[in-house]
């Protein structure tokens, strides 16, 4: 079995995709669209690596970025933005990758393998 | 402006400066200055100070107290003004030499100008450049500030072996026997000072009018740490307004970031994944051909709210201060090698001084390179000349585009502005339909004429910047 994701995304239809797409490089993949649903399941443990989108509706994911660090700075995370600006927000500087959301998730693939090798 | 009293005047061209001399003007000096000359004079200052919001005006308005007829009657006046350690000429009123003296002072007995009068509707180009005017002068008088400086406490008359430096640098600079120095003092240090002298008549110093003067220049002082004050402030706000507006930009960016880049993205990679490998089941195939369709849908919808969005906020479009002499050069020569290479003679004439309109740059410019292409395709290429000519003539700032190719075709004359009439002339009608558009959203008009024999002038007005 390869890496558990968790992919934390507001839309539907993105998390449709990472499942279609992460699940065919042989990774088990769990999706929420909620912060509150990515605590619940981060409490549970057995999460490899969070791919995080910033705008969670009217939530900041950056927040939760701090949550997750705080509780275990080893766990990587990837955010995942359609705004190249949030890089500035140094907030953002805990995460381990930034990718800007793309119709190629090709610089997704690469950032998840990076951090899960280097994890 | 300058007045001074007829008795003074006269007696200086007339007579040669001397003790005696001194002695009776010194006499009749004091009985010009009667207290109640003195009341509506502070009287008349004051109600302009109290409501002025311009330094510069503020300035004006003292000084020409200082050297009208009706006032102190001094020949000239400066106001220099303290930045870090230097006493810098800021402001001047009055003739600059004796020639000019004689011709202004004629003018205004001429005309009757009581200039007090004119103190409660200042204008403003007059005062720029009333400052502009002096300002050789003014750089000439400024001077490092010495020790002896800070003790200053009253206004006092000053000559060339005076012992301090400042006073005998002005003094020479101002090339008179005696000036009037009004210090304007603030926590031991001079904030100001006011220097007026009689440079040209020669009629001594009167001691009473230093005690008016020193009044004189308390107002100037409130006046000017008020107006100074409100100017710091409303470029302030201007800033904080500035610095919203780009939170606000930045906050669209991201909101467009994310309401138009996401549908994309999303409906792009879901394509991408259906032709790596389409779904085995027919459901999944339909639910994610679903998702990527309603992505795209989105998507339409967000740039068509975009571009009503945009349209909106077209008709408001913000403006600021632009010189157009500048911007109109800058487009002249930006079009000259294209000109040039079609054999056609471009000719930019425009005042040495800014002529400043409220407008917005990037919708000046583009009108103005519409109406010069359009200049540019009317000489098809045969060669000719093209003028664009900036006018200042208020309230209006002008900018004319004539040249001398074919003229309008008949069908575009009654409305060469309106979009979507075809020809070679106007192109496609458009670039002058938005020049149109453009300069209405600033407050402003485009007319079209042939006034001219074998010329088609175009004419943007937009609103002065005051």
């Amino acid at each position: 079995m390869g890496s558990r994701l968790l992919f934390v995304d507001d839309e539907e239809g993105f998390l449709e995709l990472y499942r279609t797409a992460f699940s065919r490089e042989g990774y088990a993949i769990e999706t929420t669209a909620t912060i509150e649903g990515a605590r619940d399941r981060l409490a549970q443990g057995g999460i490899d690596l969070v791919v995080l989108d910033i705008r969670l509706g009217e939530v900041s994911g950056l927040a939760l970025l701090r949550e997750i660090k705080a509780k275990d700075a080893r766990l990587p995370v990837v955010l995942s933005t359609a705004y190249a600006r949030y890089q500035d927000d140094f907030s953002s500087w805990l995460a381990d990758a930034y990718v800007v959301k793309s119709s190629d998730l090709s610089e997704l693939r690469q950032a998840v393998r990076r951090c899960l090798g280097a994890a | 402006m300058t007045e001074i009293p007829t008795r003074q005047r006269r007696k200086g061209w007339a007579q040669a400066p001397g003790r005696d001399r001194r002695t009776r003007d010194h006499l009749a000096a004091l009985r010009t200055i009667r207290p109640r000359r003195v009341l509506d004079l502070l009287r008349r200052l004051s109600e302009v100070l109290d409501t002025v919001v311009d330094p510069e005006v503020a300035a004006w308005s003292a000084l020409v107290a200082y050297t009208a007829g009706e006032g102190l009657g001094f020949n000239r006046a400066f106001l220099l003004l303290t930045e870090g350690e230097r006493l810098k000429g800021w402001f001047g009123v009055g003739p600059r030499n004796l020639d000019e003296a004689r011709e202004l002072w004629a003018e205004l007995r001429r005309r009757q100008v009581m200039p007090l009068e004119g103190l409660a509707r200042p204008d403003q180009e007059a005062v720029r450049i009333e400052r502009e005017r002096h300002e050789v002068a003014l750089s000439a008088l400024s001077h490092q500030l010495v020790k002896g400086c800070g003790s200053w406490r009253r206004a006092f008359i000053g000559r060339g072996r005076h012992p301090n430096q400042c006073v005998r640098h002005w003094v020479s600079v101002l090339e008179s026997p005696e000036i009037m120095v009004v210090p304007l003092m603030a926590g031991g240090r001079p904030w100001g000072v006011v220097l007026a002298d009689n440079f040209v008549t020669r009629a001594p110093i009167n001691h009473a009018t230093l005690e008016v003067a020193e009044t004189l220049a308390h107002y100037l002082r409130a006046a000017l740490e008020r107006t100074q004050l409100l100017q710091r402030f409303q470029d302030e706000r201007r800033r904080r307004m500035a610095a919203e507006h780009a939170t606000a930009l930045l906050e669209t960016a991201r909101t467009l970031a994310h309401d138009l880049k996401n549908p994309l993205a999303l409906a792009g990679g879901l394509a991408r994944e259906l032709l790596t490998e389409p779904p085995a089941d027919r459901e999944t195939l339909a639910r994610q051909l679903t998702i990527a369709a309603n992505a795209v849908a989105r998507a339409e919808q967000r740039v068509g709210e975009l571009v009503d969005g945009l349209t909106t906020r077209a008709d408001s479009v913000s403006l600021r201060p632009v010189d157009v002499g500048d911007l109109a050069e800058r487009l002249t020569e930006g079009f000259r090698p294209l000109a040039t290479s079609r054999g056609v003679h471009l000719l930019c004439y425009h005042p040495a001084r800014p002529v400043v309109a409220a407008a917005a740059t990037a919708s000046l410019q583009r009108c103005l390179e519409n109406l010069l292409s359009n200049a540019l395709e009317a000489l098809g290429g045969r060669g000719g000349e093209i003028e664009v000519a900036v006018r200042d003539e208020p309230p209006w700032a002008l900018v004319e585009v004539a040249d001398n190719g074919q003229p309008l075709p008949p069908r575009m004359r009654g409305d060469p502005f309106a979009g979507g009439i075809t020809t070679r002339r106007g192109g496609s009608g458009l670039g002058l339909a938005s020049v149109r558009t453009l300069a209405e959203a600033m407050g402003g008009k485009v007319e079209y004429d042939e006034r001219e024999p074998g010329w088609v002038r175009f004419t943007l007005f937009l609103r002065r910047w005051s």
